[in-house]
């Protein structure tokens, strides 16, 4: 399955085609008895859903919650209101216009297109903002970084009276020229490559390399994945979307003020995202509707008269309803009413032939002849040192335990390697190449893959597409090894039958083996361990011993496995280091450090 | 230079409100990792209520302390309504339910009392001036520092001395272990957010006698600078939380007195921008609080 185009393209496309024609064939239904007010409800749910499929593009895949995308809508309803309304109507409404804007005459489509240029280059600089910030999940700089770009442009816009008119009175330019939305053939082109593209996106090794980033930011880091290329085309992306989208809300409306993209229009698009699910094309389009048609409903209960419910049907039943269905999700079903299902998931497993699982593969990788040197690595928290000029060397073809009490610092010492803690001194070096200072990802690249302790799954992603993404970002940087392919992976680790299930469904046991095979698909030189029988009973640590076994052979790959296990750690590793208060008390074989009185004494006590 | 320290005088009297708003959003965010972007809520009941108790005869002897009881209330009430099912959740999903109480709240307002406006009478000392030399101070500013400097030493000793103060803190430190050390959950919580109406209840004292008006958008404002004050603070620290409130009101006034005419309007906006930039190259707020991912 190293590319299969039936569940990365041909099915998406399809299912997006399905969407749309039901989305189109509903709205023709719909307005088919040719009355006013349902037109121009459907066109504007039609537009609501371009500009929620944009934030969908960045929201759903990075997990990065923007309340600035309405920003990047104002941006672009203004750039395009005044490219497109007539020089004589902006002779009346706007004669100072900086520029000479107010001379210029666009058609619809070329003020479309500099609208679209225009928020373009500011989403490249707010992208640049937000990952400067370290933008991830959840991430409050994110938040107010984009609320920051809302702000400031309705500010802007209320404030540059010569350029905008001013938040009172507005920009009118109802109708535009000859120019028209009759028919709706704009909005029906636009959503339909919203739609492909929203759909099409989340295939993409950008949008897949995105979502992990998404799942566990420090997980994807320490994989090889540096998300800030990944966000920042997804928010590129989003924000063209979001664009075309505002720019045929104010062409739709013939008019534009700063108070049409603010808060409400935000609250708005943010609920029908997260209501039918975020992570989710169709569910977003679900959203849209849900909403719509909640919003159309309690506005119109809301001015009945029913005897015994007028403390309910009244003004701002619809606000109640929005806010109610944000608060009423969060609470009780966060990830939206389909979570991440897609048409074509369905579709794909009708389609898709019979799968068996990939014949044993005879191993062919050539051991490598790596050495992986930590040279007297100190490093204090605070006042407490961790470690202690504490020293480790591992060559390719072995297993080296490092084992401790509890605070001995082998966590600590693993973090310092791959990157997650700065050492006070002491060098990594990799075949000579020094490590230290790197980025987690880069030395990630470098060829040293890690599990982790509590263990770190892309957990929304299914069994696959964790090594899936992996082995992406490894057929990319890891190529002078030869990579197994992510099915082999997926054997070995045992998880073939639960190939398609979410990460966070499986057991302790799969999990710990899925993490395993997780870090073989990145293509280390070393596979970097962190207790990975624990909470293990001892029959399944007995099988983790041929498991990471068989997993270090099939990619050719050292192991430095820390665990308290000691049947697991004699049986499995070649040589033993004992770290004690941040020092390496001991090295040697099994039996020579089992013997060791000083490691006896830092595990019992000792009396002298 | 006396125009300076007037600025300063006048900046201090808006940070003190700013901090007390921003304290109390820290005080949660320390418990449950939560940004309560519905902490303006508070100033927005109180607000109706001043209007109603106002229209009822009342004044404001009455109503400051009637403000704070409102205010805790409400803060009780919303975390046993929505935060509480939210507690663990992911930082995604408790940022959206925070917005949702805010949008809900303003929502019944709406609903229920108007979309408009309604004006209550202010008290009449708050125009007073006191003069000294050339200086010439505002009691009312005077009057926040005093209530500023009196609340929160009330926080600081509540926090060291009692017994409530320590599990807070514990529970802000690290909630897991102080679980496990036998504090209870709900009741931190509950208490923190106590905490943080009180203060609320305080600022919106002040906050309302300056703007005398109530609508469902009130608490936007209050908001808005709470949240800010408290990022700038480094939002887990509550010493960074009054230290940020102070910073952001001195800026408010240096830069409404600096800006050139006709460009006063965008002081909001400039201090979005300027925290939007400190986010971009200090993401960890002025103060660090030092906050590693254990792996």
């Amino acid at each position: 399955m190293q590319t299969d185009p039936l569940r990365r393209a041909i099915a998406p496309t399809l299912g997006s085609a399905f969407l749309f024609l039901l989305l189109l064939g509903g709205s023709l239904l719909y307005t088919a008895n040719g009355d006013a007010s349902s037109n121009s409800l459907v066109t504007q749910m039609l537009i609501n859903a371009v500009v929620v499929l944009g934030l969908q593009i960045y929201i759903g895949n990075t997990g990065v919650l923007s309340f600035g995308h309405i920003g990047f809508g104002a941006i672009a309803g203004y750039t395009f209101a005044i490219c497109a309304i007539s020089p004589e109507r902006k002779l009346r409404q706007i004669p100072n216009a900086p520029f000479g804007l107010a001379e210029i005459d666009l058609t619809p489509l070329q003020s479309g297109m500099v609208a679209l240029t225009l928020t373009i280059i500011v989403a490249f600089v707010i992208g640049l903002a937000l990952s400067r910030s370290g933008a991830r999940s959840g991430a409050v700089a994110a938040v107010v970084i984009t609320l920051a770009l809302l702000f400031v442009v309705h500010e802007v816009a209320r404030n540059w009276i010569d350029l905008t008119r001013g938040g009172k009175t507005g920009l009118s330019f109802s109708p535009l020229g000859n120019a028209t939305l009759q028919g709706k053939v704009p909005i029906y082109l636009i959503l339909v490559g919203a739609i492909a593209l929203a759909r099409l996106f989340k295939e993409t090794r950008a949008g897949r390399l995105a979502q992990a980033a998404r799942e566990d930011d420090l997980a994807a880091r320490v994989m090889g994945i540096d998300p800030a290329v990944q966000q920042m085309i997804a928010l590129l992306l989003s924000v063209a979307v979001v664009s075309a989208g505002s720019a045929l809300r104010v062409f739709e409306l013939g008019s534009i003020n700063p108070r049409l993209f603010f808060f409400d229009y935000t609250l708005l698009t943010l609920t029908m995202l997260i209501v039918g699910g975020r992570n989710s094309v169709a569910g977003t389009l679900v959203g849209v509707l849900i909403i719509t048609a909640g919003s159309e409903l309690t506005r119109n209960l809301s001015g009945m008269d029913v005897p015994g419910m007028n403390w309910l049907l009244r003004d701002g039943l619809t606000d109640i309803f929005l806010g109610g269905a944000m608060l009423g999700f969060m609470i009780l079903r966060p990830a939206g009413l389909l979570g991440d299902w897609e048409v074509d998931h369905w579709l794909y497993r009708r389609l898709r032939r019979a799968e068996s699982p990939p014949a044993p593969s005879p191993v062919t990788t050539a051991r490598s002849t790596s050495v992986l040197q930590a040279a007297k690595v100190t490093v204090h928290f605070g006042g407490y040192q961790a470690l202690d000029n504490a020293s480790l060397e591992a060559t390719a073809g072995e297993v080296v335990g490092l084992i401790g009490p509890n605070g001995a610092g082998k966590t600590t010492l693993l973090n310092v390697i791959t990157g997650l803690v700065r050492s006070d001194s002491g060098r990594i070096e990799l075949d000579g190449t020094v490590l230290t200072g790197l980025s987690p990802h880069g030395i990630a690249r470098s060829g040293l893959a890690r599990t982790f302790q509590n263990f770190r799954l892309f957990s929304a992603l299914s069994v696959r597409e964790n090594i899936g993404v992996v082995h992406l970002m490894a057929t990319r940087f890891r190529q002078s090894r030869s990579l197994p392919p992510v099915d082999t992976l997926v054997t070995q680790a045992g998880l073939w039958e639960h190939r398609d299930r979410r990460a966070a469904e499986l057991d302790y046991g799969s999990a710990r083996r899925l993490e395993l095979a997780r870090a073989a698909a990145a293509g280390p030189d070393f596979l970097l361990l962190d207790e990975p029988t624990s909470g293990m009973s001892d029959h399944e640590s007995i099988n983790m011993i041929d498991q990471v076994r068989s997993m270090a052979e099939l990619i050719g790959a050292g192991v430095v496995v820390i665990d308290h296990d000691l049947n697991f750690i004699t049986g499995i590793c070649d040589r033993v280091y004992v770290l004690d208060q941040g020092r390496v008390i001991a090295v040697g074989t099994p039996a020579e450090i089992s013997v060791n009185p000083a490691v006896q004494a830092a595990y019992l006590g000792t009396t002298d | 230079m006396i125009e300076l320290i007037q600025q300063i005088i006048d900046g201090l009297g808006r940070g003190g409100i700013y901090a007390l708003l921003a304290l109390g959003i820290a005080v949660i965010f320390g418990v449950m990792h939560l940004i309560n972007f519905a902490h303006g809520e508070l100033i927005t009941v109180s607000a109706y209520t001043s209007y109603w108790l106002f229209a009822s005869g009342f004044n404001w002897w009455f109503i400051a302390p009637a403000i704070i009881v409102v205010a805790v209330l409400t803060a009780v009430i919303i975390e046993f309504v929505a935060f509480r099912w939210v507690r663990g959740a992911p930082d995604f999903t408790m940022l959206m339910t925070s917005f949702g109480v805010h949008f809900l709240v303003q929502a019944l307002f709406v609903m229920y009392v108007s979309a408009n406006f309604r004006q209550f009478p202010r008290p009449g000392w708050i125009f007073d001036t006191w003069r000294i030399g050339d200086l010439s101070l505002e009691v009312f500013d005077l009057a926040v520092i005093a209530a500023t400097l009196v609340t929160l030493l009330g926080t600081y000793w509540l926090l060291q001395r009692t017994m409530f103060g320590v599990s807070l803190r514990a529970a802000a430190e690290d909630f897991d272990t102080a679980r496990l050390m036998g504090i209870r959950s709900n009741r931190v919580i509950r208490g923190a957010f106590i905490l943080s109406g009180v203060l609320a209840g305080v600022a919106a004292i002040f906050w309302l006698m300056r703007s005398g008006q109530a609508g469902p958008t009130a608490g936007l404002n209050p908001m808005l600078k709470g949240v800010l004050a408290a990022l700038i603070g480094g939002l887990g620290s509550l010493s960074g939380a009054v230290l940020g409130g102070i910073t952001l009101g001195l800026v408010e006034v240096l830069l409404i007195s600096r800006l050139p005419g006709g460009t006063a309007g965008l002081t909001d906006g400039i201090v979005f921008l300027l925290i939007a930039l400190l986010f971009v190259f200090r993401p960890q707020g002025l103060i660090t609080v030092r906050r590693v991912e254990r792996v």
